[in-house]
């Protein structure tokens, strides 16, 4: 299943945060390399920069001084030359996010914030013209995650399970080769948690998605294919690795 | 496409946008208002003083203009002229059946060509009327009951003799130049202490030589016909319509025996008899204006350039006897002599406070600006997500100016259609607030009409309703830009 080119590869990688005055480094230098269809997991203790390298990743935010060496690689080419048009395509249609506290929107019904992932990007007549396909799809999302009945609800009437999966369809929607899920289970209890990693297990199986996921639980990072960790800004690999 | 799902969303979830809409709907609503009540009392004016006045007008005052008849027929040859009516424009003192004494400007009509020239007819006051006006439920109104008689005196200017039968010279004032009418409410004009119609006046003019002397007093007494109501209370109030020929005579003006060789001291050969003048044929009867009514079609300038053509032919056949064609004055009804100068200070006065209104309803800008401050700060964790599902930054600005036009939107819709309520019941809004809290705004002695007067002009509007939106979108504008820039991580970690 494991593919040996990386789909997506951090070389290097730099970010520092200002605090007021103060400038704290977060990664110093982090390497990373995702094999296509691969399930990573990112330990690390809070703080450590687990989000921040899933940020960069996913193209949400630029890492410091990347040049033609650093940076992140998205099936090798280096996001740092992206203009911004084309940095918005990658997060669109290369990437979906999946967070720890599910970020639906709470206008919107669960079919509606999982459809919202495909009107973003699209004209009006663009969408008019395949939005009998995306409503098929993104039902057939809540379906094979179990919360197709729940498709006509508001994010407030589901339980914390319901909403990451509903997150989970949002972040697929698309069809993104990549998989970007932070603390996805953080929110849960341990019986739900293992239910999204089931639901993510499932999907990686069905539809060969490349997941990195970050958690600060070596219990759940045992899920994965292979764990890294970050210590001290830099990716180490996890002792605890099956 | 997403920011129409969540500008629609946003909408109908939350209380804030519909506060910003409320403050766009109240600043359109109140420059309607107050642009339609403005329109309405410049269109009342504009028709009133036509009314009146007819289109356009050749004056001569004073002294006047003789072979008048010749000039009427050579302007009613003239195709942009429909037809002409000649006028005699005077002061007047005048004693009411009480002794109370008025001025009065007297106008001296033919009253069926003054009719065919204005809308004199339609002024006309008491006159048989089939059912009550809409508010008389009591049915108050005294022409619900009168007979045609009266509308036949006035259209003639003339009353029965009561001994004679014949007719004689009557007169038709303004329906509160006399002071005996009142005003019911459903604007119903009652009759108090007296029936003008029934009543006689003493009329006195001056007639003034051609160098501007008075040259003696002349008092008669008249009956009066009817009464009028252009709807411009300053007419209304101090204006009475005569007939031509008794107007005429009073002032001089009627057709002469011109005499020569009169010697008041010259006595003939036997001297027993004063030496009789030799008639030397007959000084035409003058009238100080003849009004003209442009034909179909034609405007009052056109009009108005017509009777300057033809007064030139006219002067041409008359020679000196006639007023000079470089001074005599040919005029639009606008461009009467203070008619111009007050339309265009209304005009001013308009657009002046329009732009004041326009500048309080800034505001609207500085409140929707405000309340999409709140709500952007209210959204950020949604502007985040939207980024990390690929929105771009002018995309997540397009959605709050969006918003900010639908909010524009929703409240011009609603505050059109609050003005359109308002200024179409604006009178009984009026008496209501008279009756209940004793507020009187409208006076019609200081605003010309006797009722508030209203005109929705639909450009006038649609301008303000666009404004709305155009402010609202102005206020959504930095609102939008701050949300644009947030930053995407920021956002998705702001607590």
């Amino acid at each position: 299943m494991v593919h040996e080119t990386p789909i997506l590869e951090a070389r290097d990688l730099r970010k520092t945060y200002r605090l007021g005055r103060a400038r704290v480094p977060v990664l110093r230098g982090a390497d990373l390399a995702v094999a296509r269809g691969e399930f990573v997991a990112v330990l690390g203790a809070s703080g450590s920069g687990k989000s921040t390298l899933l940020h960069l990743l996913g193209g949400l935010d630029r890492p410091d001084g990347a040049d033609a060496d650093s940076g992140v690689f998205f099936e090798g080419q280096n996001l740092a030359r992206f203009s911004e048009s084309a940095l918005n395509a990658y997060r669109r249609r290369s990437v979906g996010f999946v967070f720890q506290f599910y970020h639906l929107l709470p206008e919107l019904t669960v079919l509606e914030n999982v459809m919202l992932g495909a009107m973003v990007g699209r004209g009006r007549l663009g969408y008019l013209r395949e939005r009998a396909a995306v409503r098929a799809g993104a039902s057939e999302l809540l379906d094979a995650l179990g919360i197709g009945r729940l498709s006509h609800r508001r994010p407030r009437a589901l339980s914390g399970g319901e909403r990451q999966r509903a997150a989970i369809a949002r972040a697929l929607v698309n069809h993104p080769p990549v998989l970007l899920a932070d603390e996805p289970t953080g929110n849960l209890d341990r019986a739900t948690g293992a239910v999204i990693l089931d639901s993510l297990a499932e999907v990686r199986d069905r539809l060969g998605q490349t997941i990195v996921m970050v958690t600060h639980d070596p219990a759940i990072a045992d899920r994965a294919d292979r764990a890294v960790e970050i210590v001290d800004g830099v990716v180490r690999r996890h002792a605890g690795v099956i | 496409m997403y920011q129409s799902l969540l500008t629609r969303r946003y909408l109908t979830s939350r209380v804030m946008p519909l506060l910003a809409a409320l403050a766009v709907m109240l600043c359109t609503a109140m420059v309607l208002i107050v642009w339609s009540v403005m329109s309405g009392f410049l269109a009342s004016l504009l028709a009133s003083g036509r009314t009146m006045m007819g289109d356009a007008a050749v004056t001569w005052p004073v002294s006047g203009i003789p072979h008048y008849e010749d000039l009427m027929s050579r302007l009613e040859a003239e195709p942009e002229i429909a037809t002409t009516t000649p006028t005699i424009e005077t002061l007047a003192l005048v004693g009411l059946p009480d002794g109370e004494p008025r001025i009065w400007r007297l106008i001296g009509v033919d009253g069926e060509s003054y009719d065919r020239v204005t809308a004199y007819r339609d002024t006309i006051w008491w006159k048989p009327i089939d059912r009550p006006l809409p508010k008389d439920r009591e049915r108050l109104d005294p022409r619900l009951t009168i007979g045609g008689e009266y509308l036949a005196h006035a259209l003639t200017l003339t009353e029965p003799d009561p001994a004679t039968g014949a007719p004689r010279p009557a007169v038709v004032p303004g329906l509160w130049a006399t002071g005996y009418n009142q005003r019911a409410p459903g604007g119903v004009a009652i009759p108090r202490f007296r029936f003008m119609p029934d009543e006689e006046v003493t009329i006195s003019v001056l007639p003034i030589s051609q160098r501007g002397a008075a040259i003696d007093v002349k008092a008669r007494r008249f009956p009066i016909a009817n009464e009028f109501q252009t709807g411009l209370y300053e007419v209304d109030a101090n204006t009475a319509l005569i007939r031509l020929d008794a107007v005429q005579e009073m002032l001089g003006m009627d057709a002469a025996e011109r005499v020569t060789g009169f010697d008041p001291f010259s006595v003939d050969g036997a001297g027993d008899r004063f030496v009789e003048p030799e008639p030397a044929g007959v000084d035409p009867a003058r009238v100080t204006t003849v009004m003209v009514r442009a034909a179909e079609g034609f405007t009052p300038e056109e009009a108005r350039a017509a009777a300057q053509r033809a007064y030139a032919g006219f002067a041409a056949a008359h020679g000196p006897g006639v007023p000079d064609p470089s001074f005599v004055r040919i005029y639009t009804w606008q461009e009467r002599d203070g008619v111009r100068t007050f339309i265009a200070a209304v005009k001013k006065e308009i657009a002046l406070t329009v732009t004041l209104f326009g500048f309080i309803s800034l505001t609207a800008v500085f409140l929707v600006f405000a309340i999409f401050w709140s709500m952007v700060s209210d959204k950020v964790k949604d502007i985040g997500i939207l980024r990390a599902l690929g929105a771009s930054r002018p995309g997540v600005a397009w959605l709050f100016l969006r918003y900010g036009a639908v909010v524009g939107l929703v409240g011009s819709a609603l505050g059109g259609a609050a003005a359109w309520v308002i200024v179409t019941n604006i009178n009984p809004i009026h008496d209501w607030l008279g009756a209940a809290l004793g507020i009187t705004v409208w006076d019609p002695s200081i605003y010309y009409f006797p009722e508030i007067p209203s005109r929705v002009d639909p450009a006038a509007a649609a301008l303000v309703l666009a404004g709305g939106v155009a402010f609202s979108v102005v206020g959504a504008l930095a609102p939008a830009i701050k949300a644009a820039r947030l930053d995407p991580v920021r956002a998705l970690r702001y607590e």
